[in-house]
């Protein structure tokens, strides 16, 4: 349902953003870059939105919010519909860009109040003590959260890659954004940085039950998402959460290996068991867990390891599939 | 309700600019009075020193004037183009997710470029000042009164050039200079063009700050002797061709503009 007044209500059973078959060309360019994406995120979700270079991603997040014109397709954020309702998209939105897009010559706090004030939240006054007391009290409380409070009024300048997106995340806050989307915010951060960002990140989540859409190139970081998607060639390959991937594209396995090679050999022949390198055994199980193989096993046994697919390894199992599908059509 | 927060936004826009002027306030300074220095106090020195003499009035403050209103225009226009910088500093993008109008935001540059360029001109008086250049209070307050005009248009210009060589800071710098140099030669700011003819006279009249600086004069020379000599037309009519010009570049500009931001 579209909302078509603010008096209209949004209810938070219908999905928070809904694509339809979207799509973008770039001027003088041959092949669409958003090829007929459709999707839903639900709110409060925590929504990941994969894919490797040039899958779409940054075109997609580009549109969603605002910053692109479409081809083709339908987009509602919040009941808001993208074409018509744009300004209603943009307030009900909050986001962090690949690149910073602070300025670096005001302080932190600056680029917070000039944030606020065109977002009509607070009327832009010339300095920090001249803004309402709930302007100021809620600076401090989300940089004392976000753990720069001690820099909120140095200049962004001597601000580090890490502070640059904790001052983002603060200022993107400042307006309630029901969806708060991310483009690669960890790109270029070094791992303390990124661990750091991600424990506010995932904080807020909790805490302010917002709507989170990120893409990302580091797959370890949609390991907590509710669900994710996948996008290559601007298409979508899989949706769905980050467990249903890995049931589905990688299968487990048990690496086993004993003093009496033939005998685990012969003991294991209906299991499918496949020699590795170094001379052990290599069984696929799709159950929960390897019992019904370990059941069958009396030589006594040398080595044991259980491999647990990683999203990485679905992930690139995913994404390799559908290039060669598309490379064999 | 709306009109406040479309306000608010064009107060933000302006104040943000401002407040970078001063952060940023030795290349303010140095810019402001490197271009009165250069063209008023050594070009435009050389030019009244060695050709002024036989021209009737005080080729000085000709040359001034005619400075005051080609710099106002630049720096404005340089302030709205600034916009495109930004762009590669990703800050432009933090402005159009916003929910404010795009027209707020490019009101708020204009605004912004035009209070900026305000430090040019008190460096251009100062400098007028050192130079003993002639200028009474009365001369401040029509100089002063035509300013207005002389932001509408330099907003404009800005707006025109950042829609039409948006794509690259580097394309918009280049066409800066492409339009600032023709203007300060041919609109009559340094070299007088009243008797200007054929090619030359058709250029003098396509560049707008023709009509800015004939304004300009046009007011200041107002009920003196040498008002005939100096004016080439009649302040209302440089007005209106003025205002005109302003409201055609910053529709077409506006329009370009916000279409190639979406329209990639």
């Amino acid at each position: 349902m579209l909302r078509n007044s603010p008096e209209d209500t949004w209810h938070d059973h219908e999905p928070i953003v809904h694509v339809e078959k979207l799509v973008k060309r770039y001027r003088h360019s041959g092949t669409a870059a958003v090829d007929g994406l459709s999707f839903d995120v639900r709110s409060g979700e925590f929504f990941a939105f994969l894919g490797p270079n040039g899958a779409g991603k940054t075109t997609t997040i580009s549109i969603l919010t605002t910053t692109l014109a479409k081809s083709s397709g339908t987009v509602s954020i919040g009941g808001y519909d993208l074409d018509r309702q744009a300004k209603d998209v943009r307030q009900s939105i909050g986001i962090i860009f690949q690149n910073p897009s602070l300025d670096l010559n005001l302080t932190a706090e600056e680029n917070i109040r000039f944030h606020v004030s065109l977002y009509g939240i607070y009327d832009y006054r010339p300095t920090y003590r001249m803004m309402p007391r709930a302007y100021r009290e809620k600076v401090l409380e989300l940089a004392e959260v976000i753990g720069i409070a001690q820099d909120i009024f140095k200049p962004v300048k001597r601000f580090s890659g890490g502070m640059k997106r904790k001052l983002e995340i603060i200022r993107s806050l400042m307006h309630k954004p029901k969806v708060l989307f991310l483009d690669e915010p960890t790109l270029g951060l070094d791992a303390i940085s990124r661990r750091s960002l991600w424990y506010y990140l995932q904080k807020i989540h909790r805490e302010e039950k917002m709507t989170i859409f990120l893409t990302t190139h580091y797959i370890e970081e949609a390991e907590e998402a509710d669900r994710i998607c996948i996008v290559n060639h601007g298409r979508m390959l899989f949706s769905g959460s980050p467990g249903e991937m890995k049931n589905l594209m990688v299968s487990k396995y048990l690496v086993i290996d004993a003093e009496d090679r033939d005998s685990l050999s012969s003991e294991l022949t209906g299991f499918g068991a496949e020699p590795m390198e170094d001379g052990s055994l290599k069984v696929r199980f799709s159950e929960s867990t390897p019992q019904n193989i370990l059941s069958q096993i009396k030589t006594p046994l040398s080595f044991m390891r259980l491999h647990e697919p990683t999203l990485e390894e679905a992930y690139i199992d995913l994404v390799s599939n559908g290039q060669d599908k598309e490379e064999a059509s | 309700m709306l009109i406040q927060r479309e306000l608010n936004a064009v107060v933000t826009v302006c104040a943000r600019d401002l407040l970078r002027y001063i952060r940023d306030w030795k290349n303010t300074l140095g810019f402001s009075f490197f271009f009165p220095i250069a063209f008023l106090g050594i070009l435009g020195g050389t030019i009244g020193q060695n050709m002024g003499a036989g021209l009737g009035y005080d080729y000085m403050q000709f040359a001034l004037l005619g400075m005051i209103a080609n710099l106002l225009v630049q720096f404005t226009m340089m302030g709205v183009t600034s916009l495109i910088e930004e762009r590669e500093s990703g800050f432009t993008q933090e402005i159009f997710v916003s929910p404010v109008s795009r027209y707020s935001i490019l009101f708020g540059k204009i605004l912004g470029g035009s209070l900026g360029s305000l430090v040019s001109l008190i460096a251009l008086f100062i400098v007028a000042f050192a130079m003993g250049i002639p200028l009474s209070l009365a001369g401040v307050g029509s100089i002063l009164l035509v300013t207005p005009v002389l932001f509408l248009l330099g907003g404009a210009l800005g707006i025109l050039l950042s829609g039409t060589f948006g794509s690259s800071p580097k394309a918009v710098d280049r066409a800066t200079i492409m339009v600032m140099f023709p203007q300060m030669f041919l609109s009559g700011a340094l070299i007088p063009v009243k008797n200007s003819t054929g090619l030359l006279s058709v250029f003098v009249h396509l560049m707008p700050a023709t009509y800015l600086v004939d304004l300009l004069r046009g007011v200041f020379y107002r009920g003196t002797p040498v008002y005939g000599q100096v004016v080439l037309y009649n302040p209302m009519v440089d007005l209106i061709i003025s205002v005109a010009l302003a409201m055609a570049f910053l529709v077409l500009g506006s329009y370009l503009f916000v279409r190639s931001e979406r329209n990639r």
